[in-house]
Parts: C-alpha cells; structure tokens; sequence
C-alpha cells in the first residue's frame, strides 16, 4: 500500500513539474539568465557599439559613487514613490470601501476606475502629456482657468513635472488595487464587525480598530507591489518628460535606459541595474518583515 | 484517470520537445533555401512614396547583378532610430544596409560597425561628390558611409498669415536684403500680437529637447559663436553665442511669440506661422489649406550660415551579405539615383547639384524657391558639429539646457554650464 502510494506521490509529483516546466523555462530564458548577465557585464566596460572592452572589476561600481546624476535620479525615485505609494492606496482603499458597500451605481464607478488598468500605458502617457500642456492649449489648465488659476507648464517646470507624472501614475494604476481591496473589504468577517456595532463602536472606530487591522495583510501585500511598480516606473517618465526638465522626473529605471541606450554605455547602466535590483530586494524584505510583525489576523 | 495522466504527460513531453526540434528544423530549411537574396535596409522614414523609390533602386541593383533580393524596409521612428539601430547590430536581426545620423556618425565609423566602402564607389565617380560633404564620412581616407542627403534648413512661412498681419512675407524682405534674424523677431512678433497664432514653431517642435543645437546653432553660427569645432575649442559660452541665445530666448519668453516648451502648436496645422524645415518635409503641405512659402534662414552679424543636415548611408560590416550591401549602397548613391532622390533629399553630387533638374526635383517648390532656400544654402551652410562621444555629450548636456527654458533664466550661466559639460568630452 505504502509503495502504490509512493508510486502515486511521484506521479502527481511528476505530472506537476511537467505542468510548471513551461513557465520555468520561460522564467530561466527570460529572466535568470539575463539578471545573471547584468551581474556580469556590470564588471565590464562593455558599449553597445564597441562591444566587450574588457573586465574592469568594480570600476563601473567607483563611477558610479561619483556620479551626480545617479544620485539626482535615486532621489527622484524615491520622491515618486512617496507621492505614488501613499496617495494609491489611500485612494483606492477609501474607494474600495465605498464601492464594497454596495450602494447605488457602484457598478459604474467600478468600471470607470477600472478602465485606466486595461489601457495601454503608451496611450495613457501620450493622453495626459496632452492635457497638461502649459498654457491656455493644455485642456487642465484651460479648467483650471475657469475657477480663476493659472497653470504652470505642467511638464516643463521643475516640481510641477513630478506632481503631472505621479497624477498621471496614480490614475492608471488605482482600479487594480481597488479591486484587490474590495475583495478583501467583502470578505470582512461580519460576525466580528457586528460585534463591534453591539459593543456601540462609532463608524470611525469600526474602521480604525476592527476593519483596516483586519485589512492589514492586503494592504501590505498591496505596498509592496505598489512601490515595486514605482521604482520600475518608465513609460510615463518617457513618454511625458523624457526625464526632464533638468533631470527632475529622470527616475532610475530610466537613467538605466539612458546609459544603455541612448549614451550605449551598457557595462555602466548594468552597474546601475544592480543597484537598483539591491534596492528593490531589500525594500521587500523589509515590507516583508513588517508584513509578518504587523498582520495579527494572518494565518 | 491514471490512464489520463499519463496521456497527458506523454502529450506534453511531445510538446516540449516537438516545439524546439520543428522551431530548428523550419530555420534549417530556410538557410538550407537558395532563393532570393533577403536584404534589410533600415531607415527612419516611413513615407511610402519614399520607400517606393528606394526600393525601385534595390530592383535596378538587382537587375544589375542579375540576382534577385527580398528588399526589407524598416522604418525605425527617428528619436529612437540610434537607440533602436544599435541593439538590433548586436544581434541576429540587424540590417545589412542602414541609414546613419549625422551626429552619430563619428562613434559608428569609429566602432567598425560600418564597411569600407571605396573599392564599390570607384564604379561610380566618387570625386562627384562634394568634399566637404564627405568629410564627416570618411576616417583616414577610407568612405564607411555615403551622404545620401545633404539638405540645409530653411524658413517654411504660413502666408495667409503674413497677409492678416499686414506685414511683408520672408521671401519680400530676402527680396529687399532685409531679412535677418532681426526682422524675423519683429515679423514673429507682429504676427502673434496681430492675429493671436504662434510666430514660430521650433524645428519639428523639438527645439526645446531633442533638437536644441539645430534649433540654435543657425543663430549662433550667424552671430559668430559656434558649439565647438572640430579642434575642440568650444565657443558655446562666448560673448557672441550668448547673444544669439539670448535673442531666441527673448523671443519665447519676451516676445512670447514662439511656441513655447510643453504647447505641441504646428506649424503644419496652420497653428504656427514659421518654422524650420527641411525639403523633406514640403510634402506635409501638400494639402495645405493655406498658402505658403519658403525662404532662407535669416541672416545675422557675420552673415546667413544656414545648417546642413546630414544623413549617411552605409553596410553593416558584419553581415553576411555585406559584399551585396557594399555593392548596394554605391548603386543607390551613383548619378542617376541621386538624381531621383534629389526633390527629397538633395545631393552632396556636384553635377547634380549643379544641374537644372535640381532646381525643378520638388514638385511643390518653384525653380527659384529651390535656388535661394536650398541650392545656396548647400554652399553656405554646415553640418552640425559632431563627436565620437555626441551621444554622451547630448544627454548629460541637455538636463543643463533645461534650465534655459524658464522665463528668468541666466542665458550667460548657462551657457557657462553648457561649456563646462562640453569640456568633458571635447579635447
């Protein structure tokens, strides 16, 4: 009995791995190899032009310590993470909560905040690079003059660039977050709120005490996605500002593809990536460890 | 069930080795083929009438050679074109004919992604071609690429424009040699103030970003500054570049008579009374709804230095139909070719230069138009400056040119950091 057993766990076992081999493959081919490489190449002065010129050790990593620019755009990431994160997901949890209870024409205002995530991002960016043009010709600022305020030139001043880029961002990733939290807004136990509305818990109460702990887990799960997706942030900066002006929306994914694409200068922009990739792992562990400390409710 | 388990995993084993060993099998029979010769030229236009006539060059070749070619055209969008170009020559998918930037032209010769090219142009009198034009193509006497167009920047005015604003068009005021960046200001100026529309429309819209030193540089060169030169002085800074700069940046932010940074007004949509263009883009107003012509650029202190842009032609160097591509690229810039290309891109070829079919190549410009706008700008005009690290020195420069685009701006600072980003890279 034990050996059919056995014999049936190593067939599941089997059939199981030829089911993942697929996506495994494609994992090795299109992301393992290449993170591998990046590593490399990061030890090499290696152009897009001219090829490998060489092992250079950690001559890209020296350049990099000294690079000004390296640091504006590090910094600039961080800024458009800390207007993208927190504005997301207030946002899209107080929607979320609105939406969850299901009042009248929710239906609606699901679709519609919905419908930024399915559109492409190119055309999103190209939209909104329209609409805040500076001047009387940006239809934002045209709005705006209707209430009495000027507009600046949304993305060719600097502070303003940044504020036209995390709006642009914001809007088109709400819907999926929205939806994440929904679903676990909907799945609130109810004995537990209930309890708190007999015990007399005010609504504020209800939501500070009872409902955003128990919502804890998404809304971690949903911080780590939301300031992964920041930091890997390039069609919007692309596409409204192309970094500018002055370098103040060059984001460090960009400046990556700056220094690989534009300047060709691989072996450095790798080096770059690898920081980037260091920053990234370590933001996660650390979510993830809060995530641990901070979901009571978790199984 | 067990039984369809198995099925399954015997079905999907088959898949995963079936689809690699059908994906070999199918490459192998294409390299085992010996059909036509397959040729990719890549290129950053995608007019069809363009692509019409650079093919009709490759049938002509083919003929030639008595070989049949698969002609592939790619056309690559021009602000991603080198981006683009460069990861596609690292890899199985690179052109074996491909248009060259001016201003990356020092860095491709440089890298030996280019073929030499003198043996193929012997067939074709290559002392037609115009010197100077050759210059930027050429490393130690060797050719890598041919300029296949050598087409200056001129002044493309909104004429119904000029009319409302009751002023005197370019083409009166080059008539009366009166038409100099001064008066291009005022005729800017009195447009915008007159009828509301914008003066001036930078070049493609892009003279605040990706084409700043075209932007500038016919102001600069004609008050006497330059970017650099090619013994590495770098004049951007001096007295008279900062005046030149500081007369556009009037211009934008004074006057408020040039479409300004952000406002994607055009010229081509009748929203925009002049800009800077070249004979490329005269067919965008083939169905104007508006009348319109054509002047040089304006003149200033040491005269009208217009700016040539240049676009090369080469053969990958490694590819494996790079004696065809050679051959190609020398039959695509002989006479007669050139000849037909002229009303699109004039020719760095002297005796079509020089030819009064020239003069009558565009159909949309008259015979004098093309004299005074194009024929003589080719003699008076120059390319822009170029380096072998142009593609650092245009992005680390640009976030400092930024700042030139703020209505309080030190035009004088700038340019000092300009200067300063410049030295870097320029010795």
């Amino acid at each position: 009995m034990a050996t059919r057993h056995s014999k049936l766990a190593r067939g599941e076992a089997l059939t199981g791995y030829l089911f993942i081999v697929p996506q495994m493959l494609g994992f090795i081919i299109l992301v393992l190899v290449p993170l591998v490489m990046v590593f490399i190449y990061s030890f090499e002065s290696r152009n897009l032009l001219f090829g490998n010129m060489g092992f250079t050790g950690l001559d890209n990593y020296k350049t990099l310590v000294e690079d000004d620019l390296f640091f504006l755009t590090l910094k600039n990431t961080i800024i458009f993470s800390l207007g993208v994160v927190p504005l997301n997901l207030v946002l899209s949890l107080a929607l979320a909560l609105y939406l969850g209870a299901a009042s009248a024409g929710t239906k609606v205002v699901r679709s519609v905040i919905f419908l930024p995530v399915i559109t492409s991002g190119v055309a999103w960016a190209i939209v909104f690079k329209y609409l805040f043009q500076g001047g009387d010709a940006g239809p934002i600022n045209y709005i705006l003059s209707f209430i009495g305020i000027e507009g600046p030139n949304w993305l060719h001043e600097k502070g303003w660039a940044m504020v036209a880029v995390v709006i642009s961002r914001v809007l088109k990733n709400l819907g999926m977050n929205v939806l994440i939290f929904m679903g676990a807004v909907m799945n609130l136990p109810q004995d537990v709120l209930e309890a708190g509305r007999i015990d007399g818990a005010t609504k504020p109460v209800l939501f500070w005490k009872i409902k955003l702990p128990l919502l804890m887990p998404s809304i971690l799960m949903v911080m780590i996605v939301t300031v992964i997706g920041s930091m890997r942030v390039f069609d919007t900066i692309k596409l409204m500002t192309d970094g500018g002006p002055e370098g103040s929306t060059m984001v460090l994914v960009y400046y990556i593809y700056h220094q690989a694409f534009k300047t060709f200068n691989i072996g450095y922009a790798s080096a770059v990536a690898v920081v980037l990739f260091l920053i990234v792992l370590l933001l996660t562990v650390i979510q993830w460890s809060l995530r641990r400390r901070a979901s009571f409710y978790e199984d | 069930m067990r039984f369809f388990r198995k099925v399954t995993c015997a079905l999907l084993l088959m898949a995963l080795i079936a689809v690699p060993v059908m994906a070999q099998g199918s490459q192998e029979s294409g390299g085992a083929s010996t059909g036509p010769v397959e040729i990719k030229i890549a290129t950053w236009t995608s007019n069809p009438d363009q692509i019409a006539l650079l093919n009709s060059f490759v049938d002509e070749f083919a003929a030639k050679e008595g070989i049949e070619i698969n002609a592939e055209f790619e056309s690559i969008e021009f602000g991603e074109y080198n981006t683009k170009l460069s990861l596609e020559l690292q890899g199985s998918e690179a052109p074996d004919v491909f248009w060259v930037l001016e201003t990356s032209a020092p860095a491709f010769i440089q890298s030996g992604l280019l073929a030499p090219l003198d043996a193929e142009l012997a067939e074709y009198n290559p002392e037609d071609f115009s010197a100077k034009a050759m210059e930027l193509w050429q490393s130690n006497g060797v050719t890598y690429a041919v300029p296949f167009s050598t087409s200056p920047f001129f002044i493309l005015y909104n004429a119904d424009l000029f009319a409302a604003a009751g002023i005197p068009t370019p083409e009166e005021l080059v008539a009366e040699g009166n038409w100099n960046w001064d008066t291009f200001r005022q005729s800017s100026k009195a447009i915008k103030d007159a009828t509301g529309v914008w003066g001036y429309q930078t070049v493609d819209g892009g003279g605040y970003d990706v084409r700043i030193l075209h932007n500038l540089c016919p102001i600069i060169r004609s008050y006497g500054g330059d970017a650099w030169t090619s013994d590495g002085q770098i004049l951007i800074n001096t007295p008279e570049s900062a005046a030149a700069v500081q007369l556009f940046h009037d211009m934008v932010f004074v006057d408020g008579s040039v479409v300004p940074p952000g406002d994607q007004s055009n010229f081509f949509a009748g929203v925009a009374a002049m800009t800077a263009a070249q004979v490329s883009r005269v067919s965008n107003l083939a169905d104007a709804d508006f009348a319109w012509g054509v002047a040089p650029m304006p003149a200033g202190p040491m005269g009208d230095v217009p700016i040539i842009g240049q676009a090369g032609i080469g053969a990958f160097s490694k590819s494996d139909n790079v004696e065809i591509a050679k051959k190609l690229v020398a039959y695509m810039t002989n006479e007669s070719c050139v000849a037909r290309m002229a009303g699109i891109w004039p020719p760095a070829r002297k005796t079509v230069l020089e030819s009064e079919d020239f003069l009558t190549s565009q159909p949309l410009l008259t015979a004098d138009q093309m004299s005074v706008a194009v024929a003589s700008s080719i003699e008076t005009g120059r390319v822009l400056p170029s380096h072998v690290m142009y593609p650092q020195i245009e992005v680390e420069s640009r976030i400092i040119w930024d700042r030139l685009w703020t209505p309080d701006a030190d035009v004088q600072a700038v340019l000092d950091a300009v200067a300063e980003c410049y030295a870097k890279y320029i010795k």
